[in-house]
Formats: structure tokens, C-alpha cells, sequence
């Protein structure tokens, strides 16, 4: 029922390419401070397995390869969700995306990471003064009486 | 080790140009450079194209080959160019440019829907989302943080040491791993009802149907193997438990086909699928509960 035959060159480098998109998401994700380029980091790696998971797929001539990169795919958006609103309700706290913000889980025997941010840098966080809004322009709506009272009743 | 790397220089200096590429494309620590040194860039270029090529010729025809280099050198030099942009916004590009090669390796690979949905699902939904994430938490001027990175010289040689180790492994280990045979209609007839093989009163039609799947597995994939009749004959004897038998691709549904990855789907991976769908609810009502408020103030 089985014949055996070694991988073709062709699957060799497409599982290496697979490898190379993770090892760059895994550099990324260490080596970067930025939140969102976090994230983006971590679906590089998804990537490479899901590309990894297509070719197990082809080389064992079936299906489950490509129904498994389904569901990848489905926590992958998943997890962008859930990333991009957490990502947001950290910035609504210290205005910055940096991560070395939140080193308060670290392990206590650990030592704080190197504060570095010595005004070398263009433009500061500090720099921050909000965000400019609109200022309140046109007609101010009219309030009808009764249907006030009848909303408070 | 070392009889590894005599056997295979290309691929162990494009790794070393490689890795040395990215350490010295990382932000640096004074954030002293705006742009990536073309130096650096070349180097990684270098160190890529070596990798590439250190895995020796196939005998794919031109075109495939083609195909190949420009998807996997796009998503790899996409890649590279990601993880190292001073600007968070390119970077998101970057990974836009990534996500289109891989799904150009999906197709080559045989994975149209995949492609398809992938392409949608990421380009279409997740960088977008991204892109408006970055902009509504962007100042005027690039953040320091942008600027620098952490721990690049580390990161870099244990994440090259792995991809060491995954290269030698997958070119050194010779193993001959059972490529399964795609069951033709005969096959699955005569393992079906070998009793009635017994009986045996239409044999002209059998052969009939035997010579048009076999002309059928011939057209709809290349890498289709025909087993001897004596495996089929040993196969139909003693049936194999087999499982998730409907993901196996077969005359009808070859790899990749929506077909088959739709009975794979639904059939054997079908409670795995209504996890998927609880997941994705689960995490939609947690997204809404974890972002900020409208009432809660502006970013």
C-alpha cells in the first residue's frame, strides 16, 4: 500500500521558507518594543506553521493538513481581536505602546529592564498633550419640555 | 555537524550572512540611523538568496520555479523588513507584503481556498484593523521606543541556532517516510466488498471502471502513485484501520481540492468546528468587553 520515497527538493524549501517566516516572527517578537509590532510579530509565526502545515499536508496527500491551517487561521483572528482591544485599553493607561511600560509581572528575582529612554529619541512620549478635538459648532438642538418630562417620568 | 556543513556551504553561510544581516538591521540601540544601512540590507539579501539556493536544482519546470522564488524571497525579504521598520505603519506593510507571498506559497502548494481566505482574512480584516490601531495611537514623530531594540544579538543567535537545527535535520535524516498511495474507486470497491469479489460475475465492467479512474488519477495530480495489484490485493485482505479516512484525498478529491477539504472539515473534524465557531464568539464578546469605552474618554 506504501511506496517509499524521500521529500522532494521543492517540499525540503517550501518547509524551510515555513521555518524561516517563524524564526524571523520569534526575532520580532523578542527583539521589538513596540505592542502592535508584537502582535504582528506572532502572525509572522503563524504563518510559518500554517505554510508548514499546507506542505505536511501535500507531502501525506491529505486533507487534514489544510483543515488544521483553518483553524489557525480562525484563532489567529481570534487573537488579533483580543490583541488589538487589550492593546488599546494599555495605551488608554500610559499613552505610550512601549512594553517596557509593563514590566510589573515579571518575576520578582528578575531585574528591571534598563530604562534607556535618556531624551535620545526624536520626540518623546512626554511630548504628548492629547489628542486636538472639534470644537462645538452649528445649532444647538432645541429641547422640547414635554417630551423631557415624559423621558424623566 | 561539521561534516554538515561541508556538505552543504551555501545553506550554512547564507544563514550566518543572514543572521548577521538582521542584527545589524535591528534599530539601534542610539538610535543614531533613520534608514537601514544598505550594507545591512545587502548582506541579508545575500545571506537569503544563499539560503534559498543551498537547497541544489529541482527539475520543476520553469515556471513553478519562478513562482517559488519570487513568493518565498518576497515573504522572507518582507519578512526581514517587518520585524526591523523603525516605523510601525511600514512594518504592518511589510507584513501585508508577507501575508500575499504566502498565500502565492498556499497556491504552489496546492491550497487555492486557503490562499483565497487567507488573503482576505489578513489583508482584508487584520491589517487594517492594524493600520488603524497604529494611527489612532500615533503622535506627530516617530516614539523612541520605535527606535531601539531589545535584546537583537541574543535573540538573533538562538533563533539562527534553530533554524540550524530544522535545516540539518530535514536534509540529513534519511528517512524514506511512507508516501501514501492515493486509493483509486477500485480500491475502495474491492476493500469494500472483497466477499463479493468471491463471486465474481462482472469482470468487464471492473476493468472498465479501473481503466478510467486510473486515467483520472493520472489527470488530476502529478504526484499520484499506482500501487501493483499485489498491494492492492494484500490491501483489500487485510483492510488498515485508517483514521480520519475521509481526509484521505482519493481519485475524486486531490489535494487541495474545496471538495475534500470540505468533507475533511465536516466530517472528521466537525466537533473541531464548532469549537472554532464558540471560540470566535467568545473572543468577539471579550473583544467588545476589553475595549476601552466611548464613555470612558478619547485614546
Amino acid at each position: 500500500m506504501n511506496s517509499s520515497t524521500p521529500m522532494t527538493p521543492e517540499e525540503l524549501r517550501t518547509l524551510m521558507v515555513a521555518a524561516g517566516l517563524f524564526i524571523l516572527g520569534a526575532i520580532g517578537f523578542i527583539t521589538r518594543r513596540n505592542l502592535i509590532l508584537l502582535v504582528l510579530s506572532a502572525e509572522l509565526m503563524l504563518h510559518g506553521v500554517s505554510l508548514s502545515l499546507v506542505t505536511f499536508g501535500r507531502i501525506h496527500q491529505t486533507a487534514e493538513g489544510q483543515a488544521f491551517t483553518i483553524f489557525v487561521l480562525t484563532v489567529a483572528a481570534c487573537e488579533a481581536g483580543l490583541a488589538l482591544s487589550l492593546v488599546l485599553s494599555l495605551y488608554r493607561q500610559v499613552h505610550s505602546l512601549d512594553i517596557r511600560l509593563w514590566t510589573e509581572l515579571r518575576e520578582p528575582d528578575v531585574q528591571q529592564p534598563p530604562s534607556d529612554d535618556s531624551g535620545d529619541s526624536s520626540s518623546p512620549e512626554s511630548a504628548y498633550v492629547g489628542i486636538p478635538r472639534l470644537t462645538p459648532a452649528g445649532i444647538a438642538p432645541r429641547a422640547v419640555p414635554g417630551e423631557a418630562s415624559t423621558t424623566r417620568a | 555537524m561539521n561534516h554538515w556543513i561541508q556538505q552543504h556551504p551555501l545553506t550554512f553561510a547564507g544563514l550566518l550572512l543572514w543572521a548577521i544581516g538582521i542584527i545589524l538591521l535591528m534599530p539601534a540601540r542610539n538610535g543614531a540611523s533613520k534608514r537601514p544601512s544598505p550594507v545591512a540590507l545587502g548582506l541579508t539579501g545575500a545571506g537569503l538568496a544563499a539560503f534559498l539556493a543551498g537547497f541544489g536544482r529541482t527539475d520543476a519546470a520553469l515556471v513553478p520555479e519562478l513562482l517559488f522564488w519570487i513568493f518565498s524571497v518576497g515573504a522572507l525579504a518582507g519578512g526581514v523588513l517587518m520585524i526591523t521598520a523603525r516605523n510601525p505603519v511600514y512594518g504592518a506593510l511589510w507584513f501585508a507584503v508577507t501575508t500575499l507571498c504566502t498565500c502565492g506559497l498556499f497556491l504552489t502548494q496546492s491550497a487555492p481556498f486557503l490562499a483565497a481566505a487567507t488573503v482576505i482574512v489578513y489583508a482584508g480584516a487584520v491589517i487594517v484593523t492594524f493600520l488603524f490601531v497604529i494611527m489612532l495611537a500615533r503622535q506627530s514623530g516617530s516614539a523612541g521606543y520605535d527606535q531601539k531594540s531589545q535584546n537583537a544579538v541574543v535573540a538573533c543567535i538562538s533563533a539562527f541556532l534553530l533554524i540550524g537545527a530544522i535545516t540539518k535535520t530535514l536534509q540529513t535524516t534519511s528517512v524514506d517516510f511512507p508516501r501514501p498511495v492515493i486509493a483509486s474507486a477500485e480500491d475502495q470497491k474491492l476493500s469494500g466488498s472483497a466477499e463479493n469479489a468471491a463471486a465474481e460475475e462482472d469482470s468487464e465492467p471492473k476493468q472498465e471502471s479501473a481503466g478510467t479512474s486510473a486515467a483520472g488519477l493520472a489527470m488530476s495530480s502529478t504526484s499520484v502513485q499506482l500501487a501493483d495489484p499485489e498491494d492492492l490485493a494484500v490491501a483489500a485482505a487485510t483492510p488498515a484501520p485508517v483514521p480520519n479516512q475521509l481526509s484521505k484525498a482519493d481519485a475524486n478529491t486531490p489535494v487541495g481540492s474545496l471538495r475534500g477539504l470540505g468533507r475533511s472539515l465536516f466530517s472528521d473534524y466537525l466537533f473541531a468546528v464548532e469549537l472554532a465557531g464558540t471560540l470566535l464568539l467568545v473572543a468577539s464578546i471579550g473583544a467588545i468587553a476589553i475595549a476601552p469605552r466611548r464613555e470612558e474618554g478619547a485614546l
